[in-house]
């Protein structure tokens, strides 16, 4: 039951999120662009049936080869089928958009999960992970990919299967380095100091946290896969039945379309490798430009810091983290210059797209710990604050005061102490 | 540098091509009990079981696949630490190393004028764009790489063969396969070849000279906002004493990292273009492997790259760090 409601929850947090996102990308003048030939693209591929005037599935429906443009073939007729290449070119847009898109939603998850593991985990899984990541960036991906077809066969599911088998590493990479960033971030570490588990931080705080990425990477690399996958169908490795826009290529180049000067048969699935490839390059570039606050104008940076101000965390944790600044073991200080500005600005996109610091009630936390461990903590609370605070100016009384109360937290079977001093990458 | 560092990364390399030797040794056993049996011939007519087993050993010691895979897996690697990559399946049995030497020059003739190419102007246009920032030049520099990303190299190949190529005749639209059959140091031949190979770099570059573009006008930007800039300016420096003496200088970082990437893929990074313009490389020699399943030459070629793109990473990281020493040895980029 539990499952399922945080199940539903995500869903409806990622649903509200999407939403938000498409909101965002309207107002952006460059998403427009990119949404708007999405949406047309997609609407070629569901309808192309519809649209189509041949079917050129339909061996009955084959005109002569290589007839020129003319009303009734409005861009020809292949040159080595006789299909009618405007349909083709409408049904093309379903197998590039949807090997694209599940491609990149499928890596999309592999990155993520692997990313999240190595970032938050570290130790061995980190280490196994960033390993394999290391190789499958050496081996050139091409000849790999061909070589898995060949040894797999052509299916659509072993192609999506392969590009994301392989595709993964860089957005782990990614992740990951994120992830080391806002493992260090206060909302992080007050969830690790009540209690929650490992599997609850990754699920309700680090997975939010990088999901403006993922949506991000999911549209960049579903555009790297098109091409991939036009690419890998022009050499007449992809799937021999389905009909793709490298595949028309190539049957123009190998029909002699050059020689004939069959120009349309070449530009036409051109043209659309480039508006299916461009529109989701804007769209992830506009996203880039919405999520990454240095690029923003404006003063929105110190408007957000000063909501970040505001949360929680400084209302239950302001004696602690006061005191414990004062003797400056919290991991923040520990940091070098350079990522806690990162961490910043890793932070303050949040609020705006609703994804970082969502905001965690302290009793839903709490909901973890069994009864007897939150009344000792609430007695703890109530003994250790106010001395702590009233103490905080006298250097000397306070550090050791807190220290201890952190210390008998930490002891808690299943939640290790957050790793202060383990600031950097490795 | 440090001398840890140095160990370090060079052990971690010599791991990480073990694991890819051991990939490549694995992946044509996928589903299949005995892969030797993807090259045995059709038992004749007049052929007894007897004399076919014998020819199917036979086979099997050919291209190293008799005994249990663990032996067989042990012989690979032995083989492979003198140099020998297996022997391929095409007609006449060449060892696959002797393929790959033959090919891999006209590879790198085109990936290497390729790289040089658009390293120079890339950088040339990148600076000017981040001087005139905002300007058109800029501009027209930033919707010239969306552009150009999202336009396959291999469709723009296609579009210059056609019109260069077949229309207008300028250049040959295929390469003149007595070309690389009879190369000789003489003049005429190697202009044969910049004639040829004309089209297919022409093709690569476009591409290219835009990326190495927009990162160093994203990197020279980013520099040219820091303190010593603006001393430079103070002290009465010339415009073009700043940017080539100050700000690039300083800019170069991202741009070595993006080179060692782009050295590290030179050999199998123009698989597409040579297949359209015909090209005798390594990616032509894959691609007919595949065609064929000459899997030892796949694979061998699949390990000479993979090798090729280690070497290349590791010497990167070291120039890296010697450009960069504030780059914490051991810290990743």
């Amino acid at each position: 039951m539990k499952v399922l409601k945080n199940v539903g929850l995500f869903c409806w947090r990622f649903l509200c999120g999407v939403g938000r996102f498409f909101k965002k990308l309207w107002q952006h003048k460059q998403g427009r662009v990119g949404l708007i030939i999405v949406a047309f693209l997609a609407v070629l591929a569901i309808f192309a049936p519809l649209i189509a005037p041949y079917d050129p599935y339909d061996v009955t429906q084959r005109a002569e080869k290589g007839l020129t443009p003319s009303w009734e073939h409005l861009l020809g007729t292949s040159i080595t089928t006789g299909q009618d290449i405007f349909s083709m070119l409408i049904y093309g847009t379903r197998s590039s958009l949807s090997i694209g898109l599940i491609t990149g939603v499928v890596i999309a998850v592999l990155g993520s999960l692997l990313g999240i593991a190595a970032g938050y985990l570290g130790g061995w899984v980190d280490t196994l992970i960033m390993r394999v990541v290391d190789v499958l960036l050496v081996i050139p991906s091409l000849p790999l990919v061909i070589v898995m077809t060949n040894v797999l066969g052509t299916s659509y599911a072993v192609i999506v299967l392969v590009f994301a088998a392989f595709g993964w590493t860089g957005l782990a990479r990614v992740v990951r380095s994120q992830v080391i960033l806002i493992k260090n971030a206060n909302y992080v570490k007050a969830a690790e100091l009540v209690g929650a588990s490992k599997w609850y931080i990754m699920w309700r705080h680090i997975l939010p946290a990088v999901s403006n990425l993922l949506i991000m990477s999911t549209a960049l690399t579903s555009a790297g896969i098109m091409v991939a996958e036009a690419g890998l169908s022009f050499l007449g490795l992809g799937n021999p039945t389905a009909i793709s826009w490298g595949k028309m290529l190539a049957d123009a180049q190998s029909g002699g379309a050059m020689l004939f000067g069959h120009w349309w048969s070449i530009l036409a699935p051109g043209i659309g490798i480039f508006l299916s490839v461009y529109s989701f390059m804007r769209i992830g570039l506009a996203l880039e430009e919405i999520l990454n606050p240095k690029m923003r104008k404006g003063s929105s940076m110190v408007k957000v810091f000063k909501h970040l101000n505001n949360t929680y965390l400084d209302e239950v944790f302001a004696s602690m983290d006061e005191a414990s600044r004062l003797k400056g073991e919290y991991a923040g200080d520990a940091l070098p210059e350079e990522v806690k500005t990162e961490t910043l600005a890793l932070e303050t996109y949040a609020p705006l797209t609703g994804g970082v610091p969502e905001v965690v009630p302290a009793e839903e936390i709490a909901i973890e710990l069994p009864a007897a461990e939150i009344a000792a903590e609430n007695a703890e609370n109530e003994a250790g604050a106010p001395p702590a605070e009233s103490a905080a100016p006298a250097e000397e009384s306070a550090p050791a005061q807190t220290r201890g109360g952190r210390h008998r937290r930490s002891k808690k079977p299943g939640k290790p102490r957050v790793e202060t001093k383990d600031g950097g990458d490795k | 540098m440090k001398a840890s560092y140095v160990i370090k990364r060079i052990l971690l390399t010599i791991f990480i091509f073990l694991v890819v030797i051991t990939l490549c040794f694995f992946i044509p056993r996928i589903g299949v009990s005995d892969p030797a049996s993807r090259y045995y011939p059709a038992q004749t007519a007049g052929m007894s079981d007897e004399e076919y087993e014998y020819i199917k050993e036979q086979i099997r010691i050919q291209y190293g696949l008799n005994g249990s895979t663990f032996q067989q897996y042990i012989n690979y690697m032995a083989d492979l630490f003198t140099g020998d990559l297996g022997t391929s399946y095409q007609t006449g049995s060449p060892k696959v190393i002797d393929c790959i030497a033959e090919c891999l020059p006209w590879t790198l003739v085109l990936s290497v004028s390729n790289l040089l190419i658009s390293l120079v102007i890339g950088i040339l246009i990148g600076t000017m764009a981040a001087w005139k920032r905002g300007r058109w030049q800029d501009k027209l520099l930033l919707n010239a790489s969306t552009i150009t990303t999202a336009l396959p190299a291999f469709f723009i190949a296609l579009i210059l063969s056609f019109y260069l190529g077949f229309e207008w005749e300028i250049f040959p639209a295929y390469t003149d396969q007595n070309m690389t059959a009879n190369f000789d140091w003489s003049w005429q031949a190697i202009s044969t070849v910049m004639y040829n190979a004309a089209l297919p770099v022409f093709a690569m570059v476009i591409g290219g000279i835009v990326s190495y573009a927009q990162s160093t006008r994203n990197s020279v930007i980013a520099v040219s906002g820091d303190d010593f800039i603006l001393t430079a300016k103070a002290k009465g420096l010339s415009n073009n004493k700043v940017i080539y003496g100050h700000t690039l200088r300083n800019a170069m970082l991202p741009i070595v990292t993006q080179f060692g990437m782009n050295v590290s893929g030179l050999i199998g990074g123009s698989v597409v273009i040579e297949q359209i313009f015909n090209w005798n490389g390594m990616g032509t020699l894959f691609l007919t492997a595949n065609s064929n399943n000459d899997y030892p030459l796949m694979m061998g070629i699949m390990i000479f790259m993979s090798a090729f793109a280690l070497v290349a990473n590791l010497l990167t990281d070291f120039v890296y760090s010697l450009l960069d020493p504030r780059v914490t040895l051991g810290e990743r980029r």
